[in-house]
């Protein structure tokens, strides 16, 4: 008799909540296993894990202040002092380079937590009011931040705004949430003929309700594999914004103002540039191999493969 | 007398799927005379639809074949070069019409483009030398749809695929595979997609075309019932081996095997008219996990302890009539009686 | 089809306006009074109020989105604050540069990429198709701005041969194609391999499709089958990338400009950005949307004619 009444209780229940009648650490378990099973996947997250630290840590991990200037050692190369040499005002390059991953982070994060949270929210009210006129308006507001090149209007905002993290973030995530939008709003298309959305309606639940309980979700799957490679524009994206100078402020270390201090000194010291780029080409492999991992992991017919 | 067309002898033929080897076919031995019908027939996942494919050569990367001869008019085809298969066998002397659900045609281009392609190759090889222009052949092209009774090939012809129904876009490939240039046409599972009266037709119209232009056919089914009107002979298959193989009306009237006798048994005619259909228990085994000797024992209804220890030869029961059942000497001439 | 074309090519008018309403919104964004944060410090009282007047800051805001709207229909987009040329005249000179460099790079990376993406996968055992994820994998790796950085690094300052700075003389064909090498590179090389890859996985599910089957049974040559049965089919999932990659590739373009000092699009709306000089930067960002829109119209048609079966409701 017991089992009947849970397996009733569990018809009119989405996959999701399925789900998360599990602890959540459970999910996240099995979701990171297997993300790590994917080639690639584990060292990604690898990457990922020392960038997290660096960013969380960079206090206690860098072996010297960031902007403690030394003005008798400017443009020296990589020694024992200075792993990576120092810059044009004798600042450890290195340093610097841990600092940076705090900015990248925290952009990245924070602009793609924003621009999800209002992209999923607007594409799930357009999806579920398909047809109505709230629907073709959020479309069309959709397709108008859509039409702009991405990084121009960012740049444009930025600049009206003032160059600051804070608006650097705001700008990012304003270019990006359409994208959101648009995944959440067809998937909540196909999610909303599904049988425990039509048993809620048919129970008399609230839209919002609805919404939040039964579609959002169920439709976080692909949004979750669009996080990951999104993260890695956003990082991109403020060193480009930065380098312009109409990112983050000097002197705060970030990796794109590294690279706007090696182009002036181009001709002198090259290895300036050389160290973040390739603190930018790891953080892209490492997100790129990441949500390539995911993107497998979160996909059931890749996962049969 | 009748002149062997094609004569396969211990074909055998394994999937290597990484660490798991499939036998799709286990010596594999027939003959098909010209002008004549072949009907190979047996569950999804037997190896029909893989000999079809072995005879062109065009099987996938992880088959390999591990022996046997295709003899084509003498000349054995699994020994040819690629450049041979493709200037003398491959769309001239044999061709090969698929089942159409939706992919068998290219999507993106027009059948008009994809029948003068075709017909440019043949010509090429037939004719070498030849001028014809691509008027000519789009003329060619509108003749064979004719003769496939498409209506208003003219304008047809300049259709995509995606505006053609299934049983059209059958015909366009039967227009494509059948001139009278072809020895041999291999019909993979042809009119499977189709609905039932549409598969009349197509059939119909395969067979006139082939009596037509001497065309013999090696037409691979899972529905036993189209091969009644249509074949010469019948093959049974089941997991990659032959069960049983004779004169269609010989199969038919007395099969010799209990999958045979199955496999009719589950078919609606007349006779069954009111009573239940049968429908065989349990389902093919897969291919790489086949039980021990009689690999149909475990779902027939008569098979015995010696049926789980011994394979059963492939024996000639009577003049042409072949059948691979170790029970078949003991009974005689009783009848394999299901229901 | 030509219905389904007719009603793209209509949606984008209502987003265009979108666009504009947009672009004159970001004026309320400044902080403070707009005409004195475009002077700044040279602003006079009697400057500011010249200027409130030059561009009916001081009308309301309704009264002025009509005024910007009705300038932009009859193709003025104001004057430079800074230079007092026009914006379109501006706009009109750096174009040519933007596109010459956009569209070399776009070309030739797509050329490249799907030709060894469909050869990758037509030889699906040999290391070319390693090649190409590696190659792709570094186009991910190291974007455009830091490609062109490195790029400046290594041939005009470690082994200089070629030129860093400039568009090259106009008239000259030669100087013009020697300055276009590295900012072209750096803006395509991403492309290369992302194309490779894309094409690469299309090609190989195409390859095992049953119409190469049927090709295959009627002896069609394994050439004309690789490169002209599958790739028309495989090139589908490229179209749509490219005609969205447009707005990535413009982007790119304002790095590219400015670190190679090219004075196209992108170098005019930042040096805008610099000089506050708004006027120019609303001109250049709709002239570089509206590239960037267009690009999208001509994609979504193209698809419509590299395949047939699209829905056209």
């Amino acid at each position: 008799m017991k089992t009947d009444t849970i397996n009733q209780a569990e018809v009119g229940m989405s996959p999701a909540q399925l789900v998360l009648k599990r602890k959540w650490t459970d999910t996240l378990r099995v979701t990171l296993r297997a993300v790590v099973k994917v080639k690639g996947g584990l060292w990604g997250g690898i990457f990922i894990s020392i960038m997290l630290i660096c960013a969380i840590g960079a206090q206690w991990i860098s072996p010297s202040d960031p902007n403690a200037q030394d003005i008798m050692h400017r443009f020296a190369g990589p020694s024992l002092d200075h792993f990576f040499g120092t810059d044009y005002l004798g600042r450890d390059i290195f340093s610097r380079i841990i600092y940076g991953c705090r900015i990248a982070v925290m952009v990245a994060f924070g602009a793609v937590t924003l621009s999800s949270i209002v992209g999923v929210f607007l594409g799930v009210v357009s999806g579920y009011n398909e047809g109505k006129k709230i629907d073709y308006f959020i479309i069309w507001l959709f397709d108008i931040v859509r039409s702009f090149p991405q990084i121009i209007l960012a740049l444009a905002i930025v600049a009206v705004l003032g160059p600051s993290l804070f608006n650097v973030v705001i700008a990012l995530a304003f270019t990006a949430f359409p994208f959101y939008g648009r995944v959440a709003r067809a998937q909540t298309l196909s999610v909303k003929e599904a049988d425990y959305v039509k048993a809620a309606e048919a129970m008399g639940l609230k839209p919002l309700k609805i919404i939040s309980r039964h579609i959002t979700p169920n439709i976080m799957a692909p949004v979750i594999v669009c996080l990951g490679m999104d993260m890695a524009t956003m990082i991109v994206w403020e060193s480009g914004l930065s380098f312009l100078g109409l990112g983050v402020r000097p002197p705060t270390a970030s990796w794109g103002i590294m690279l706007r201090n090696g182009y002036k000194y181009i001709q002198t010291s090259p290895w300036m540039i050389l160290w973040p780029a390739l603190a930018i080409a790891l953080a892209m492999i490492a997100f790129s191999l990441f949500s390539e991992g995911l993107r497998v992991a979160l996909d059931p017919k890749e996962r049969e493969r | 007398m009748s002149e062997p067309l094609l004569e396969v002898s211990n074909l055998t033929l394994d999937y290597n799927l990484g660490n798991r080897k499939m036998r799709a076919l286990d010596r594999i031995s027939f003959t098909l005379d010209k002008g004549q019908v072949l009907g190979v027939a047996g569950e999804s996942g037997c190896g029909k639809s893989t000999l079809g494919l072995a005879i062109l050569r065009l099987l996938p990367r992880v088959a390999e074949i591990r022996r046997g001869e295709v003899l084509f008019n003498g000349a054995n085809l699994l020994k040819l070069s690629e450049e041979q298969m493709e200037q003398e066998i491959r769309g001239q002397k044999i061709t090969m019409i698929f089942q159409v659900p939706q992919n068998a045609l290219n999507p993106v281009f027009k059948i008009e483009t994809q029948m003068t392609d075709i017909l440019r190759v043949q010509d090429k090889y037939q004719n070498p030398g030849s001028r014809k222009r691509r008027k000519d052949f789009r003329q060619q092209a509108i003749e064979r749809l004719e003769l496939t009774g498409i209506a208003d090939p003219q304008a047809r012809v300049s259709n995509y695929p995606f505006e053609f129904s299934g049983g059209m876009k059958q015909r366009v490939m039967i227009g494509m595979a059948l001139s009278s240039g072809t020895s041999l046409l291999l019909a993979d599972e042809a009119t499977t997609a189709l609905d039932v009266t549409i598969e009349a037709q197509i059939n119909r119209l395969i067979t006139r075309l082939a009596a037509e232009y001497g065309t013999s056919i090696l037409y691979v089914t899972h529905n036993l019932g189209v091969l009644s009107e249509m074949a010469d002979r019948i093959m049974i298959m089941y997991a990659g081996r032959i069960f049983e193989m004779g004169e269609t009306q010989n199969v038919f009237g007395s099969p010799r095997h209990p999958y045979s006798a199955a496999l009719l048994e589950s078919l609606p005619s007349r006779q069954s008219k009111g009573k239940r259909l049968l429908s065989i228990p349990g389902f093919v085994p897969p291919l790489d996990r086949l039980p021990s000797g009689c690999s149909f024992h475990p779902r027939c209804a008569f098979a015995e302890e010696m049926c789980r220890q011994k394979v059963p030869p492939l024996t000639e029961v009577a003049d042409g009539h072949w059948s691979a059942c170790l029970l078949d000497q003991k009974r005689g001439r009783q009848k394999w009686q299901w229901t | 089809m030509l219905k389904y074309i007719i009603k793209r090519a209509l949606w984008v008018i209502p987003t265009l306006l979108g666009v504009l309403i947009i672009l004159f919104s970001l004026t309320y964004l400044m902080p403070g009074d707009p005409a004195s944060a475009m002077l700044g410090p040279r602003a006079t009282p009697e400057l500011v109020a010249e200027l409130n007047q030059r561009l009916h800051l001081d009308r309301a805001m309704p009264v002025r989105l009509g005024y910007y709207l009705l300038g932009v229909a009859k193709g003025d987009l104001g004057t430079s604050v800074w230079s007092g040329h026009k914006v379109s005249s501006l706009l009109a000179e750096a174009l040519p540069h933007t596109a010459l460099l956009a569209l070399t790079s776009l070309g030739v990376a797509a050329l490249i990429g799907i030709l060894l993406g469909a050869f990758a996968a037509v030889r699906r055992d040999s290391p070319i198709g390693g090649g190409v994820t590696i190659a792709s994998l570094l186009g991910v790796a190291v974007p455009d701005f830091v490609a062109a950085l490195l790029l400046m690094l290594l041939f005009c300052v470690q082994i200089p041969i070629l030129p860093a700075l400039g568009a090259g003389a106009a008239g000259d064909p030669i100087d013009i194609a020697v300055h276009l090498i590295l900012p072209a590179t750096a803006l395509g090389i991403g492309w290369v391999g992302y194309l490779a890859r894309l094409t690469r996985e299309s090609m190989l599910d195409v390859l095992d499709a049953d119409y190469i089957r049927t090709a295959r049974a009627f002896a069609i040559p394994r050439r004309a089958i690789a490169y002209r049965y599958a790739l028309k089919n495989a090139v589908i999932p490229s179209i749509t990338v490219i005609g969205l990659g447009v707005g990535k590739l413009l982007g790119g373009a304002v790095f590219v400009e400015i670190i190679f000092s090219r004075p196209g699009i992108g170098k005019l709306i930042v040096d805008a950005v610099y000089a506050r000089d708004f006027p120019v930067v609303q001109g250049g960002i709709l002239v570089a949307t509206i590239l960037f829109v267009l690009a999208n119209l001509a994609a979504d048609i193209s698809y419509a004619f590299v395949d047939p079966r699209i829905q056209y409701d």
